[in-house]
């Protein structure tokens, strides 16, 4: 990389503002923040930032419509904070081409894990989508269409294998049901999450040591589905 | 003809005064041919007969009315010279004064006791079409049904076509007519007001083709009317001390509420003041241990905090009805995987067991709400068993259209009379000096529960103390067969 990367922080409280700035800076990030929606925006537009962590309630402006003008033009990675008891909120905003979303309070670990996923992902969209992806004993060949696991292949319907695949290829990241329907099956299917129920349940059977504690496919209750892979 | 007989038919009061004049003819058509054969003094007796007759069957004016029919028909056939009103004995005249005198005193005294008698009848109905009317309204609670049944009770007691009740409610009045639908538009037949003991609630209104109401129907009415108001103010009284005692108990709440959350929030944040000042305090060396010792108390107290105020928010959401559920069908082990996460991380000490078989049904749940329940359930197990017991969940299948859910821990057994008092707010049994909570857990669990249209309970098991709840598999309701695109 040639600098270190440039965070944009959008939220309206001066203490997660303080907090951040000065955790993001040990951490080698350049840092901007603004307190307003519209403020955001316009730095968006202004100082090109590597990655944008966007509070969802701010004074001036809904957050998922931020969101929204955001991804009219730039591809930049958005994380959205939000508070608990907001699912509604973070699906919309994750439906509007937010990246992922960070509940608040949350621990510096967590966010620093999401910023580098985003970033990461970022980075490969520009490039290359990399053709196998590890995780654990699991090894998914998107290429090649095949899935071991400990070296042994797994036998998966093709169905099974396009949300794998879609899951893996976004690994780190949290997908909505609604963009796993659309991507995997059919933007008619959009609501039908009990087609992503049954098929995950099989994935699972097929993936995990313990399928009722899950380590590679995590459920995110009420927004979606998680596939953690190898750093 | 007919002219004259629909006005008989109609006029009441006319008919019979008419039929027992007919009365006396039949009688004197029935005598005149066996005129000579008898003395005055029987047919005078004969004619007595008409007169008591129409005074027993229809009252005072028809009695009066026979009488006088009477006395003119014996002057003329039987009193010579007959065929005129000339009478020429004294004797004759005594007789048909005397006649006339009794005749008059015999309608008098029988028409007075009929009427009597009609007026007793049509009182008791009327106090027993009150009575009909006050037993079904004492049963009612709602304002709606008590109107309906009022105005329901006043076409069938005035055989009247149509009824609307108007209660000038606040904010919007409210019109209830029986039968229901759209009325003629022709002005009502009577109206009497609703009148409260402070302002005058609405009215009754009434359509009646036939006739218009006598004064004892309109004297009912109004009855009516008054036994209506009375029921709509006890209605609205009660409603307000419904009102009054559910405020009160929110004040309760609310005062219960702050004394515990004013403890539980400033527990943990004495404890992070506390840890963080220390840390901060240059003058003091902590060694690396005491170190990462004091930041993990405030990093468990700062969850601590955050699971407080969720629960307060829920519960506050709960207590005002305002859940909204947002049901998906959900996978019941991937609630518990995502419950079970925290939970492990909370407490490694722990161990946990699932057993939920993988053909499980789906169920249509709020996944955020109900993962909500299994980290309650959860924490609690936590808080209340030995580090390095066991924490078991289980789920199954009760029936077609039930599943089970059990959490079970090693935590101490609850008395029969609390368990289920520990499902109340504030409500907390076991060790309450030792271990901190608000008491709002289980009450959560209860409210999340229910609002699902399950059932949930706390038993004493042999295995362990056990929570255990019941989902709806939506009877009827299938989730639809997920296909290969």
């Amino acid at each position: 990389m040639t600098a270190q990367p440039h965070i944009l922080v959008i939220d309206d409280e001066p203490q997660i503002l303080r907090a951040l700035r000065t955790i993001l800076m040990a951490r080698q990030f350049r840092v901007s923040t603004a307190a307003t929606g519209s403020e955001g925006l316009t730095l968006a537009a202004a100082g090109q930032p590597d990655l944008i962590i966007l509070d969802l309630s701010l004074p001036d402006m809904d957050g998922i419509e931020v969101c929204r003008q955001l991804r009219a033009w730039t591809q930049t990675p958005v994380i959205v904070l939000s508070v608990r008891d907001s699912e509604h909120d973070k699906v919309a905003a994750l439906d509007h081409g937010a990246d992922d979303y960070l509940t608040k309070p949350f621990g510096i670990d967590e966010l620093m894990a999401r910023v580098r996923v985003a970033l990461r992902h970022a980075a490969q969209t520009q490039t290359k989508q990399k053709a196998v992806i590890t995780s654990g004993p699991l090894e998914i060949d998107l290429v090649a269409f095949t899935v071991k696991r400990s070296g042994e292949e797994v036998k998966l319907t093709a169905t099974e294998f396009k949300l794998l695949a879609y899951l893996a290829a976004n690994a780190g990241r949290v997908l909505t049901h609604r963009s796993i329907l659309t991507n995997v099956w059919d933007p008619a299917d959009a609501d039908h999450v009990e087609y992503l129920r049954v098929f995950i349940r099989q994935l699972r059977k097929k993936l995990e040591d313990d399928p009722e504690e899950p380590r590679y496919i995590l459920s995110e209750p009420g927004i979606g589905y998680r596939f953690i892979a190898d750093d | 003809m007919q002219k004259v007989w629909s006005f008989l038919r109609n006029e009441r009061r006319i008919l019979p005064a008419v039929l027992s004049v007919l009365s006396t003819v039949v009688v004197t058509a029935l005598l005149v041919p066996l005129r000579g054969d008898f003395e005055l003094a029987i047919l005078v007796l004969v004619y007595m007969l008409p007169v008591g007759l129409s005074s027993a069957l229809w009252g005072f004016v028809p009695g009066i009315a026979a009488a006088l029919a009477s006395f003119l028909l014996l002057n003329f056939f039987f009193i010579p010279p007959y065929g005129t009103f000339m009478v020429h004995k004294f004797q004759h005249l005594l007789v048909l004064i005397g006649f006339l005198a009794l005749g008059t005193i015999i309608s008098q005294l029988v028409g007075r006791m009929k009427d009597g008698l009609a007026q007793a009848r049509a009182r008791e109905n009327e106090t027993k079409r009150l009575y009909e009317l006050n037993l079904d309204l004492s049963g009612l609670q709602n304002e709606r049904d008590i109107l309906n049944s009022l105005a329901r009770h006043v076409v069938e007691t005035f055989r009247a076509d149509r009824a609307e009740v108007l209660l000038e409610n606040n904010p919007v009045p409210a019109l209830i007519s029986w039968p229901a639908g759209p009325g003629s538009g022709t002005p009502p037949t009577a109206v009497a007001s609703l009148q409260g003991s402070q302002r005058l609630l609405g009215e009754i209104r009434l359509w009646r083709t036939r006739r218009s109401l006598n004064p004892a129907e309109e004297r009912l009415l109004l009855a009516f009317a008054g036994q209506g108001a009375l029921m709509q103010e006890r209605t609205r009284l009660t409603a307000e001390a419904n009102r009054a005692r559910v405020l009160e108990e929110s004040d309760q709440m609310k005062g219960a509420l702050l004394s515990s959350v004013s403890h539980e929030l400033r527990t943990p944040l004495a404890t992070i003041k506390a840890s963080v000042t220390s840390l901060r305090d240059d003058s003091f060396d902590w060694e690396a241990e005491a170190r990462a010792d004091l930041l993990a108390v405030i990093e468990e107290e700062t969850d601590n905090l955050n699971q407080l105020v969720g629960n307060l928010l829920n519960m506050s959401r709960i207590e005002a009805g305002a859940l909204k559920l947002e049901c998906e069908w959900n996978d019941i082990s991937e609630l518990v995987a995502a419950a079970l996460r925290r939970a492990r991380a909370a407490s490694p000490a722990h161990r946990f067991e699932v057993g939920i078989p993988d053909d499980l049904p789906l169920v249509f749940v709020d996944d955020a709400l109900m993962e909500q329940v299994f980290n309650n359930l959860f924490s609690n197990s936590i808080k209340y068993s030995p580090p390095g017991s066991a924490i078991r969940v289980w789920a199954r299948q009760e029936d077609a259209g039930t599943l089970l859910v059990q959490v079970i821990n090693q935590g101490p057994a609850v008395t029969e009379e609390n368990l289920e008092r520990i499902f109340e707010k504030f409500r907390r049994v076991t060790a309450a000096d030792r271990i901190t909570g608000t008491g709002l857990g289980l009450s959560i669990c209860k409210g999340i529960v229910e609002a699902h249209k399950g059932r949930i309970w706390a038993e004493n098991l042999p295995e362990g103390f056990a929570i255990q709840f019941t989902l709806p598999l939506q009877a009827g309701r299938k989730p639809a067969s997920a296909s290969e695109p």
